[in-house]
């Protein structure tokens, strides 16, 4: 070990390693421009009084306290959560599901595949502006659906009660979200041998032993990686909660995004800062969760 | 929407250009204008398509007149704070731009605006004097060591009510109280037709709520605009009032979570009777279903047992002390405020007069109801946040929406009175305790 540093350093003088780096350091200089300044500039101005026309003051911990305050950053921090796991569960098994079906040899599979795509190449506003028509009480085709077949007399006010805003949210987020999971698994499970499914079978194995046997540890990495993209994109998602509630009624969906776009709304360039920033630690863990576990896989592999 | 008899578009390009240049000249003493020297305007999209068009032709023509590039951007006012911000950050403002008061005396606070004083008292003096409405609440001299904003244009709600319903129910006048509308509203609610068409969800039109809770009576901070003051007496009788239509299932479906458009929606798909707007309704049904346009009376907000609370909202033009071009700038917001151009921007924008002058344009005769009714909003319509004192605390409260979330409390969560106005005075002294 002890070698192979000092033999490292040795190296670090060479001509050969300060080409290396001459080549790397375009990438660094781009990486730090656009990535890592950005970055640590917003932690700084979220510590900062900052609002349109004026850099403001250092206030330390000032808005973080206001916020903490807040009913609805309280309730942001709770629906980011649901929202994040609930809907990333629903997207892995109906993506799973799905993956598993269109891999087997049914007829159609090139449609189903192509059709399975659509939610995700529909731009994210007009998709989710159709969701809102579909769930308007009066007119929306979901009220339309449930009273016409009898099978519920009422009209529902989907998005404007606490107890079905956050649900309708979630299965409009998952309509559009789950191709991505399920373009990811179908991809895993075309890279299995169906060797390995044959001498499955030759050992006895059932279809649930199969799968917990040879697919699930070929897809694992994939789903591992799926749901750390998923999550953090799904955390950082606006237009869903925007285009259907505006985080409302009552902050029943109000979401990080959408309370930091408050904070633009109100000229406080610093408060909502602070907002993007107080979501940070939770992200940190998803993505170090993540790629350790990525890491743990291939390691048993 | 029936432009001024006899002005043709060419015709009052062609007039304004040449009265403008008249005007400029007996006004102030404007400087020479660099010839082939640029200027950049940044105007506010506004819901009339010819309105906008107008500004837009009548800038590049004074530009062509006068030898300079005049580049006009027209911006949606909803991403105006955005862009503005943005551009302050990169000091890439305009030369001058079309803005709301909010911004106007948050940007005039940070000392971003060109004083302009001499055309503002020019403009007045030639027009027969500012209405109070504009000149009141943009005076930015204690802010700012100056007036910063030239109005332009009020905005402010009108009630919008459908006569053909309300008559066949016997209501020929409009609600004057808001005891009354719930009255009359309660009369011909039909679900799924329902009658109170007035958004409780957080966006602007939900903030309407603060002049209804401010005519009961109850107020957003004290005299001193440093102290919360919801949880009042008055305050739970409005509540009584919002809570009582709302069990009586007045309000359409969906209001707490509506959007922007939301009433705009429910009027002009006929699902209610009652809506609190700007007039952009009016002129959308005058186009897309002349039958509601024709149904459709405007009358001044009702009034609580404190009186009618109808704040004003005046929009202005400003000249960013970065403007590469000040002097063409100076010269442009004059040119815009002559006569022939406001009067055929009037015809088609849904604003009410600045100026008492403005007042004897055609289109303010009467006979068009909308612009009859922002007329009459200028002159009896209440300062913005009156009775509170419009400060940088009472803009957050708003745009925090406090008053809708803590009407979201008690219809939607059922919260009792006091504990939605605990909450509500909580969140109010938060923000208010930012700016001591």
């Amino acid at each position: 070990m002890r070698l192979a540093i000092g033999r490292r350093l040795a190296g670090v003088g060479t001509a050969q390693t300060r080409f290396a780096y001459g080549l790397v350091l375009p990438v660094v200089v781009v990486l730090g421009g656009l990535v890592a300044y950005p970055f640590f500039y917003a932690i700084y101005v979220s510590f900062t009084d900052r609002v349109v026309g004026n850099d403001g003051q250092w206030i330390g911990l000032g808005n973080f306290r206001y916020l903490a305050q807040s009913p609805a950053f309280l309730a942001a921090i709770w629906n980011t959560l649901v929202l994040v796991i609930v809907s990333d569960a629903i997207k892995l098994g109906i993506g799973l599901g799905l993956a598993l079906l269109v891999n087997q040899r049914i007829p159609g599979r090139g449609l189903f595949r192509s059709a399975l795509m659509l939610p995700w190449a529909m731009p994210a506003f007009v998709a989710f502006l159709t969701w809102r028509v579909i769930y308007q009480p009066i007119g929306g085709g979901l009220n339309l659906l449930l009273t016409d077949t009898g099978l519920y007399p009422e009209v529902i006010d989907w998005l404007g009660q606490r107890s079905t805003a956050m649900p309708a949210v979630i299965a409009a987020s998952v309509w559009r979200g789950f191709p991505f999971w399920f373009v990811s698994i179908l991809a895993a499970l075309q890279t299995i041998p169906l060797e390995l499914y044959e001498a499955a079978r030759v050992d006895g194995a059932t279809g649930w032993q199969r799968f917990w046997a040879v697919t699930f540890p070929a897809i694992r990495p994939v789903v591992i990686v799926t749901t750390l993209l998923s999550s953090i994109w799904t955390a950082n998602s606006f237009e869903n909660v925007w285009l259907l509630t505006q985080g409302g009624p009552s902050d029943a969906t109000i979401v990080f995004p959408v309370l930091a776009y408050f904070g633009m709304q109100t000229q406080r360039i610093g408060e909502a800062a602070a907002v993007s920033v107080a979501m940070l630690p939770v992200l940190a863990i998803l993505v170090f969760a993540g790629t350790a576990m990525m890491q743990q896989g291939e390691e048993d592999e | 929407m029936a432009r001024a008899a006899g002005w043709t578009r060419r015709r009052m390009l062609g007039t304004s250009a040449g009265l403008g240049l008249l005007g400029a000249g007996r006004a102030l003493a404007a400087p020479a204008l660099v010839k082939g020297s640029k200027l950049t305007f940044w105007g506010g999209l506004i819901f009339s398509d010819k309105a906008n068009k107008l500004l837009v032709e009548t800038i590049r023509k004074w530009g062509a007149d006068n030898g300079v590039q005049a580049e006009v951007v027209m911006i949606n006012q909803n991403e105006t704070v955005q862009k503005v911000s943005a551009a302050v950050a990169s000091n890439a403002m305009p030369d001058a731009l079309d803005l709301g008061l909010d911004l106007l005396l948050l940007l005039s606070r940070q000392g971003q605006f060109l004083a302009i004083d001499d055309l503002f008292e020019s403009v007045g003096k030639a027009q027969g004097g500012w209405y109070d409405a504009a000149a009141l609440a943009t005076d930015t001299r204690k802010i700012a060591g100056g007036r910063t904003g030239l109005p332009f244009g009020i905005t402010g709600n009108l009630l919008l009510r459908r006569n053909d319903v309300l008559a066949k129910a016997g209501f020929s006048k409009p609600p004057a109280t808001w005891e009354e509308l719930v009255t009359q509203s309660a009369a011909v609610n039909k679900p799924p037709f329902h009658a109170l068409g007035l958004a409780l969800s957080n966006v602007g039109d939900g903030n309407t709520q603060i002049g209804v809770l401010q005519s009961y009576g109850g107020r957003i901070a004290d005299d001193s605009g440093t102290k919360a003051a919801i949880k009042s007496d008055a305050t739970r009788e409005y509540l009584r009032w919002v809570k009582g239509a709302w069990d009586k299932k007045l309000f359409p479906p969906g209001n707490t979570t509506w959007d922007g458009a939301g009433d705009n929606n429910a009027y002009l798909s006929g699902q209610t009777a009652f809506i609190a707007n700007t007039g952009s309704v009016g002129i959308a049904a005058k186009a897309q279903d002349p039958e509601l346009f024709n149904a459709t009376l405007y009358s001044s907000l009702p009034a609580g047992p404190k009186g009618t609370v109808s704040a004003v909202g005046p929009n202005v033009r400003a000249i960013p002390k970065s403007s590469k071009n000040p002097d063409a700038a100076r010269a442009l917001l004059e040119h815009l405020a002559q006569p022939a151009f406001m009067e055929a921007y009037y015809a088609d924008a849904i604003y009410g007069p600045v100026t008492k002058d403005q007042a004897k344009f055609k289109v303010f005769d009467g006979k068009d109801a909308i612009h009859a009714g922002l007329l009459d909003l200028v002159e009896r319509g209440t300062a913005p946040a009156y009775p509170d004192l419009y400060n940088a605390a009472f803009a957050d409260a708003w745009d925090n929406f406090v008053i809708p979330k803590m009407i979201q409390r008690v219809v939607i969560d059922s919260w009792d009175f006091d504990r939605a106005m605990d909450e509500a005075q909580k969140v109010t002294q938060a923000i208010y305790d930012k700016y001591k």
